[in-house]
């Protein structure tokens, strides 16, 4: 499958937040977005998943046109937010047994459990997800999208709340998605892990697209493009 | 069929919420106890007039009870962006619409299970032969109510201030509803009979009908705008 964006815009009343970014995603790329606070990493992520509409441009996913799609092709992108998008007062496994039954997937609830054991939280199955830390969240919005499979995942920012063990967890799961051809787009500020982890980096700044290229030439670049992610007085270490 | 099951997990999920907070159906019960004590203090019902105030004060109060239920039909989806997650996947968005109005007509019924023999009490009313009568009026004029109020309840979901705005614009579109059902009911407790208040049914039917239709069609533009 193939994602395909051409000058993509998106305004926020007189204030531009994305101008006229084009690029293309294959199955199996994996991709980090790259950029600092403010600029338009997020916003992209909410145009490609088709939670917000595009200004101008369009976004194409095997040339249909993701605003004019059905809910079923849109259901082929999936959003990744860490603490988000669960209701508090379901239980673990109530959230996911509706979202999956959302998702028009069959479940005999061992799935669920198989899930939720391998993100670490199967004992945590009967609790309020009021109750999860930040981290555990983000682990069962892992849990989510392992008994998806979206054929392309976007990630605002996953790695936050994540310990040791979470942060390889999400890598390995990344990492299968890219083999079966599936792709990922990962927004961070964690620079040397997403540059670690996918083939290619794309890097925005005010709202423009100014990089799209292999993961060692943004690495070599990144001073330039990136400068203000990092530590005041430090250069990249590629 | 799909729809069927879609709505079923939506309104599984709205039940165990409320099951879980009883925030909902807590705060309209009170309300709606609180305002028929305001009415018995502020109006004295003669026996001979109660058929004409009745319907009228009853149906007051259920609608400001409705409304303030109303406001929190979609707070489980503004919470935690939970509406971001819903419209990631595939279901028929009216599903959401069917069971949102499935949600509030269940508590529209439980507050109103308990308000109305409530009402009989505090304002002396003996008309419980005419109550499977009063019972299908009053559900279709809630029917109505929790139809045009789901969809405008979504209409201001993302609005500042939807708890003004959501009665200023509900109101004047539910005139037709509340009028057909007070008419309904007082023609009801006046004569026992249904064939003087058919044209009013008529028009409730006819209200419903053509709500829930256009809802079921447009809610998917509602909700993704």
């Amino acid at each position: 499958m193939n994602l395909r964006v051409r000058q993509l815009s998106k305004a926020f009343g007189s204030q531009w937040a994305l101008q006229d970014i084009s690029f293309d995603l294959h199955g199996g790329d994996c991709v980090a977005l790259l950029g600092q606070n403010g600029a338009g990493k997020t916003t992209l992520l909410k145009l490609l998943s088709a939670l917000i509409q595009p200004t101008s441009g369009a976004i194409e996913i095997d040339d249909v046109n993701l605003a004019q799609a059905s809910a079923r092709v849109r259901a082929l992108v999936g959003y990744f937010v860490p603490s988000a998008h669960f209701y508090e007062h379901l239980t673990v496994k109530e959230n996911l047994r509706l979202f999956v039954a959302l998702y028009s997937m069959h479940n005999n609830g061992t799935d669920l459990d198989d899930a939720l054991d391998r993100v670490g939280l199967l004992h945590w199955r009967d609790r309020f997800v009021s109750a999860l830390s930040a981290g555990m969240k983000c682990r069962l919005v892992l849990a989510k999208w392992l008994l998806v499979q979206p054929a392309f995942l976007l990630l605002d920012e996953p790695y936050g709340p994540l310990d040791g063990a979470g942060v390889d967890l999400l890598e390995s799961f990344v990492s299968s998605l890219a083999q079966r051809n599936k792709a990922v787009i990962i927004a961070t500020h964690q620079i040397p892990r997403a540059l670690a982890l996918c083939s290619r980096a794309l890097v925005l700044n005010q709202g423009r697209l100014v990089f799209d290229g292999e993961r060692h030439e943004a690495a070599l670049n990144l001073d330039r493009l990136v400068g203000s992610l990092l530590p005041r007085g430090k250069q990249w270490n590629s | 069929m799909e729809l069927l099951r879609q709505t079923y997990w939506l309104l599984w999920k709205d039940v165990r919420l409320e099951l879980r907070r009883r925030e909902s159906l807590m705060a309209m019960f009170f309300f709606g106890a609180l305002l028929l004590f305001l009415f018995q203090f502020a109006f004295e019902i003669r026996p001979d007039r109660v058929a004409e105030m009745a319907p009228g004060l009853l149906w007051l109060a259920f609608v400001f009870t409705g409304t303030l239920g109303l406001t929190q039909l979609f707070q489980p989806e503004r919470e935690n962006s939970c509406l971001e997650a819903l419209l990631l996947t595939p279901f028929d968005r009216s599903a959401l619409f069917v069971s949102k109005v499935l949600f509030n007509l269940i508590l529209m019924i439980l507050v109103e299970s308990a308000v109305f023999p409530l009402f009989a009490i505090l304002f002396n009313l003996d008309y419980w032969t005419l109550l499977p009568s009063l019972f299908a009026v009053t559900f279709l004029g809630t029917f109505g109510f929790c139809v045009l109020g789901t969809l405008f309840s979504a209409v201001t979901l993302n609005a500042r201030a939807r708890e003004l705005l959501l009665p200023l614009v509900l109101f004047p579109l539910l005139i037709p509803v509340i009028l057909a059902t007070i008419r309904c009911l007082e023609i009801i407790l006046r004569s026992g009979a249904w064939s003087e208040g058919l044209p009013w049914l008529r028009l409730l039917i006819a209200f419903d009908v053509i709500f829930m239709t256009a809802g079921y069609l447009i809610f998917e533009w509602v909700v993704e705008a």
